[in-house]
């Protein structure tokens, strides 16, 4: 080996074609601490790190066996003692040139370009496994979406069916020759807080009932349903305005006993019609006035006597009664009719329409319709129109 | 012939002979590692070679992540080719963890395959103490892979794999012909946790193949003693020590290797003979 090349700034290195150490230059023994004799004659394995021997059986023989070179190689090797591993860039050719084929080894050392590149490993790996933990949270979040249009979809089938429940308590529209009695019942949700009921007591008396309990949707229903299953005994019965709002406010105590959270209050307002005294007697416990008008066109309102039920306990119910005139018309409707097109609409469609019932309920309802349209909705709708024959 | 696995594992035909001979190439390279061994059987055999799913010419696009997670994805594309081919009788011969997919691609379809020779041969290249010595702890298994991490002998096709898949450029594919043992990273990277991970000790009792082992000098990946493993545990097993040191005599020292395998298939034969008579 000449000199030059044994005092070179790289390490030199020839091998066997079986990988035995034949001959190698000043600066690798100086680079790895060894004595020329202590590595000539051995394998190169003694100078390799343990995952560079098996990369060098994987690669490098194949590699320089078939091609008869390699470029670029990265290996570590192990200093005497094993004191540290040294990253290198090897490259080799095999020299066919001697009797004996040789193969031509260079190495580099590259520790502070190796540690570069394991930063940018590292950064690699961190990137890509912030990825996939990325893509893992969304396949589960589209999971938990899934389950949860699942479990909307169950709901929104259980809430139809209690609407159906719901509905099917109301009483249907009737009419014979004494009166005839319209309704109309929207949901701002599925369920309602709103309910109504009309009773034929006897052949001349009547019983008409219109609530609409605290608030909408399922709590509210439920407390519709509650009532209803009540009023729907005492009415029939021909009980007094004053003992059923009685019976109503003191199922609605006894419901929310000691209970504030679940408290629900209901305003309401009970009819009872006698055909034969034409009279009404009514109670109205902090509803909306209900409208009265005769066919002169007096008009009267049927206000609040009482506070709402379920508010304090103890209260006495004191009925009014009014008499009534053949060909008048009854209005009665919650807030959320009231609160859309007005009181004053409902006043003035009462004075000025000639229709019946059933096409004034048409005119209530377009007019609610256009209103809908321009305002978001918000509350449950319930009317009752009665002409008085 | 399935023309799609054939071209899918770029299988190549050669030879006069009608005794199949299959070559399976180890970890890493094509099937031009067998070039220097291959020839001397192209008298009497037919010789086949092939490249694994992901190697060398073989169809990229055929590479399945999953699929090639366990040796059964390598096993799977030995007996494809046999079944394409209609093989019977084979001998195999693998290289390394090639020896271990053609050995358990034996003990899936054992009438496809006649003997095995293995090169190199490990069941599992990890240590389990006190019973097995593989020759290798777990974090030197790692440190391997970082190597090849670091090694950028795939990189060009990784990045020209891409490319050619546009069949407007089929020159780009042309100046990629020669692969040998560059391959896409991620795709040595599978191939490499797979093989080196690998624990295959319980399939040797069951082989009933007559399997020759070759076994190199100081051979770091496949030690001795791994190789005294395997020829006690295989039922009908020869070992031959070899005086080619290093892990790929048949790159190395091919005449030593094709001389071992002669001898051995000589003696089978006459065996065979003798057995008849």
């Amino acid at each position: 080996m000449d000199e030059q090349l044994n005092q070179a700034p790289c390490g030199f290195l020839t091998l066997s074609t079986e990988g035995a150490i034949v001959s190698m230059n000043e600066m690798l023994l100086r680079l790895l601490g060894y004595r020329r004799d202590e590595l000539v004659g051995q394998h190169i394995n003694v100078i390799l790190s343990n995952s560079a021997r098996v990369f060098f059986q994987l690669y490098f023989i194949p590699m320089v066996t078939q091609k008869g070179f390699v470029e670029e190689m990265y290996l570590s090797l192990a200093t005497n003692h094993q004191s540290e591993e040294i990253p290198i860039l090897l490259n080799a050719s095999m020299n066919e040139s001697s009797r004996h084929k040789l193969i031509d080894c260079a190495f580099l050392p590259m520790q502070r370009r190796n540690d570069y590149e394991d930063q940018l490993l590292l950064a690699n790996k961190v990137a890509k496994d912030a990825l996939n933990k990325k893509q893992i949270a969304l396949e589960e979040l589209e999971a938990k979406q899934d389950q949860l249009i699942k479990i909307n979809k169950q709901n929104q089938n259980e809430l139809q069916l209690a609407k159906k429940i719901q509905e099917t308590s109301l009483t249907d529209a009737f009419t014979n020759d004494r009166m005839q009695v319209e309704s109309y019942y929207k949901a701002s949700k599925e369920l309602s807080g709103d309910i109504y009921g009309f009773y034929q007591i006897n052949n001349h008396q009547y019983g008409v009932i219109l609530l609409d309990v605290m608030g909408h949707g399922i709590s509210s229903a439920l407390v519709t349903m509650s009532l209803q299953s009540l009023y729907q005994k005492v009415i029939p019965k021909g009980m007094k305005p004053a003992s059923v709002m009685k019976e109503l406010d003191s199922h609605l105590h006894y419901l929310f006993h000691n209970d504030e959270e679940a408290w629900h209050y209901c305003t309401a307002i009970y009819l009872f019609i006698d055909t034969e005294k034409h009279t009404i007697e009514y109670i109205n416990s902090g509803h909306p006035p209900a409208i009265y008008h005769d066919k002169n066109g007096r008009q009267e309102e049927l206000c609040a006597t009482n506070p709402p039920l379920g508010t304090f306990e103890g209260i006495k119910y004191n009925s009014k009664t009014i008499r009534y005139a053949e060909g008048s018309r009854l209005l009665l409707y919650t807030d959320g009719v009231s609160e859309l097109i007005g009181y004053n609409y409902l006043q003035d469609l009462l004075m000025k329409s000639r229709n019946a019932v059933s096409q004034m309920k048409e005119e209530i309802l377009l007019e609610l319709n256009q209103k809908e349209n321009s305002y978001y909705q918000k509350d449950d709708q319930c009317f009752i129109l009665i002409d008085l024959k | 012939m399935d023309r799609n696995i054939v071209a899918r594992n770029n299988v190549t035909i050669k030879g006069k002979g009608s005794q199949p001979i299959l070559f399976a190439p180890g970890f890493g390279c094509d099937q031009s590692v067998w070039s220097m061994v291959s020839k001397s059987f192209e008298q009497d055999y037919q010789v086949i070679l092939f490249d694994y799913v992901g190697m060398g010419k073989s169809d990229l696009g055929a590479f399945d992540y999953d699929k090639y997670s366990t040796l059964d994805g390598y096993v799977q594309d030995v007996l494809d080719i046999c079944s394409a081919l209609a093989l019977k009788d084979v001998i195999l011969v693998g290289h390394s963890v090639g020896s271990m997919i053609g050995m358990l691609a034996s003990l899936r379809q054992p009438d496809y395959f006649s003997s095995l020779i293995m090169i190199g041969p490990s069941p599992c290249y990890l240590n389990h103490p006190p019973d097995y010595f593989g020759g290798f702890e777990k974090e030197e298994l790692f440190g391997l892979i970082d190597m090849m991490d670091k090694n950028y002998i795939g990189w060009a096709n990784a990045f020209a794999s891409t490319i050619t898949n546009d069949a407007e450029h089929p020159e780009v594919a042309e100046a990629l012909e020669d692969r040998f043992c560059s391959t896409d990273p991620v795709i040595a990277r599978r191939f490499a946790e797979t093989c080196f991970f690998a624990d295959n000790r319980k399939e040797l009792p069951k082989v009933t193949l007559s399997t020759l082992i070759l076994q190199c000098a100081e051979d770091v990946i496949a030690p001795t003693v791994v190789g005294d493993y395997m020829h006690q545990q295989l039922p009908e097993s020869t070992i031959r020590y070899m005086k080619a040191r290093g892990h790929c005599p048949h790159m190395s020292h091919p005449d030593e290797t094709v001389e071992l395998m002669h001898n051995y298939l000589e003696e089978r034969k006459s065996e065979k003979i003798g057995g008849l008579t």
